[in-house]
């Protein structure tokens, strides 16, 4: 019961900067999404192209950034290539979580798009459709239904992985819960309540997902 | 119309077709009989250019193809395939599947396509079934919507491969009446089935195909009442 009282103290006192830093959390969290769905989206089709070397940059790509960890790769971004560009730590942040979704999100779709039934390719060649025409039109519609949800489980990966960019001093959520922990000595109560924003964050995306889902499926 | 010469394809080691010759003439219908695995389907889509054959020619319509030279999408908009699992778009509407290709391969205006698809969605009596998704369909009614998508490419001949083997019983008969009233009205039509009935009455050839070989070509009469070949007599029956 005490504890209850100061979680919902802390809470009280620190929902202004949490809310703010939510949204940063959100921001990031959205850039890297749209970043790695293209890239995930790129890098699946050099993978199932005909080219050979398309089809080793892509392997080269996905295999270094599933083999090294998250971190190292938000460090690489923010301090190991300020010779070339300098980043701010939103942007780094955003980029190498970004870059790293897009490695997964590549796996996805690659996946969705070689367990369609190979049928219809076959239907479409048939009738006189180029393989891109086949792709754009025939196979990739119905990956892209099939690949929702795990595409949904990778996003809620993401959204709980961008706490890792505290470590370039990003203000989101874990940045701020570190702070807030150390200054204020109630680290039991001040995780607690960050711990209650992530998970409120990813019900409602899980929710928002659902409708999604059963919206695909009341059209087919 | 569809000419193959000497068509060798081989699966790695496997020889599959060893040398076939076969001329489909304009509006004939040849119909294709052989055992499981004689190679049948294979000749079927190498006609298609789904497979590359290893040696020998095909002409479409008098003309040579050369898989390095042509575009085989084109070539593959004339010649017309039916599949014994339908192969439908299942996230497209039967409306949709039969005018996607007119609108995406050959560009045809949306009100065009749909008037052709509606008419010959008529001609397959689906005329109600426009805007229901495949789904819903029965299995003859999907390969009906199946040729309708593939006529909508109003290609010269049309392939089918074995189109009513994975029906119930009591919808073969649909289909087999639109690919017989196809016929009557001088579709050119290369027909693997196992429907002997529909050999005897709708082909003007029967072909019997043993191990990528072509044994037995005759009118249906002969084929049926007087094979020159032992294995084609044993073929029959066993299928009759
Ligand atoms: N893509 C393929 N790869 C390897 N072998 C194949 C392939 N397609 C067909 N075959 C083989 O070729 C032979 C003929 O097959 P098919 O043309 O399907 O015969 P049918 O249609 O007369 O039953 C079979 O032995 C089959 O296993
Ligand atoms: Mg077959």
């Amino acid at each position: 019961m005490e504890l209850l009282n100061t979680v919902f103290e802390v809470f009280m006192r620190t929902y202004p900067g949490f809310l703010e830093a939510a949204l940063m959390t959100l921001k990031i969290t959205a850039v890297a999404l749209v970043l790695g769905t293209i890239l995930g989206l790129v890098f699946a089709l050099m993978k199932i192209s005909r080219s050979k070397i398309l089809q080793t940059i892509a392997n080269v790509y996905i295999t270094i950034i599933r083999g090294t960890p998250l971190i190292v790769q938000i460090m690489f971004l923010y301090f190991g290539i300020t010779e070339l560009i300098t980043l701010s730590g939103f942007w780094a942040g955003a980029i190498a979580l970004g870059i790293h979704n897009g490695a997964y999100i590549a796996e996805i779709f690659r996946g969705a798009i070689q367990g369609i039934d190979r049928g219809q390719r076959e239907a479409s060649s048939s009738l006189g459709m180029t393989r891109a025409q086949s792709m754009r039109r025939i196979i990739f519609p119905q990956a892209l239904k099939r690949s929702i949800p795990p595409l949904g489980n990778q996003f809620i990966i993401t959204l709980k992985d961008s706490s890792l960019v505290y470590i370039i001093s990003v203000q989101e959520l874990f940045a701020l819960a570190n702070r807030e922990a150390a200054q204020s000595y109630q680290p039991l109560e001040t995780f607690l309540v960050v711990g209650v924003y992530y998970l409120i964050l990813v019900m409602i995306f899980t929710y928002l997902l659902k409708l999604y889902e059963n919206k695909l499926n009341v059209d087919k | 119309m569809l000419k193959g010469t000497n068509i060798h394809k081989s699966f790695g080691d496997l020889e599959v077709l060893k040398g076939i010759d076969l001329e489909v003439a304009p509006s004939e219908v040849v119909v294709l009989v052989g055992v499981s695995g004689s190679g049948k389907s294979t000749l079927l889509r190498c006609f298609n250019f789904l497979e590359r054959i290893n040696k020998g020619t095909i002409e479409v319509d008098g003309q040579v193809v050369d898989p390095k030279k042509h575009k085989l999408s084109k070539i593959r908009a004339e010649v017309g395939m039916v599949f014994q699992h339908f192969n439908l778009f299942p996230h497209m509407t039967v409306l949709e599947n039969v005018i996607e290709a007119p609108m995406i391969v050959k560009k045809m205006k949306k009100e065009d396509a749909v008037v052709l698809a509606k008419g010959l969605l008529e001609k397959v009596g689906l005329a109600d079934k426009a805007d229901v998704y495949p789904s819903k369909l029965s299995g003859g009614q999907k390969q009906r919507v199946a040729i309708a998508r593939s006529l909508a490419m109003e290609p010269k001949v049309l392939l089918f491969d074995e189109p009513t083997s994975a029906l119930d019983p009591e919808l073969v008969g649909e289909v087999l009446s639109v690919m017989q009233q196809l016929a009557q009205e001088g579709m050119t039509m290369v027909v693997v089935t196992h429907e002997m009935k529909f050999a005897r009455e709708v082909a003007d050839r029967v072909i019997m195909l043993d191990e990528g070989r072509i044994i037995e070509s005759a009118d249906p009469v002969t084929f049926f009442e007087n094979p020159s070949h032992e294995r084609t007599k044993q073929f029959i029956q066993l299928v009759d």
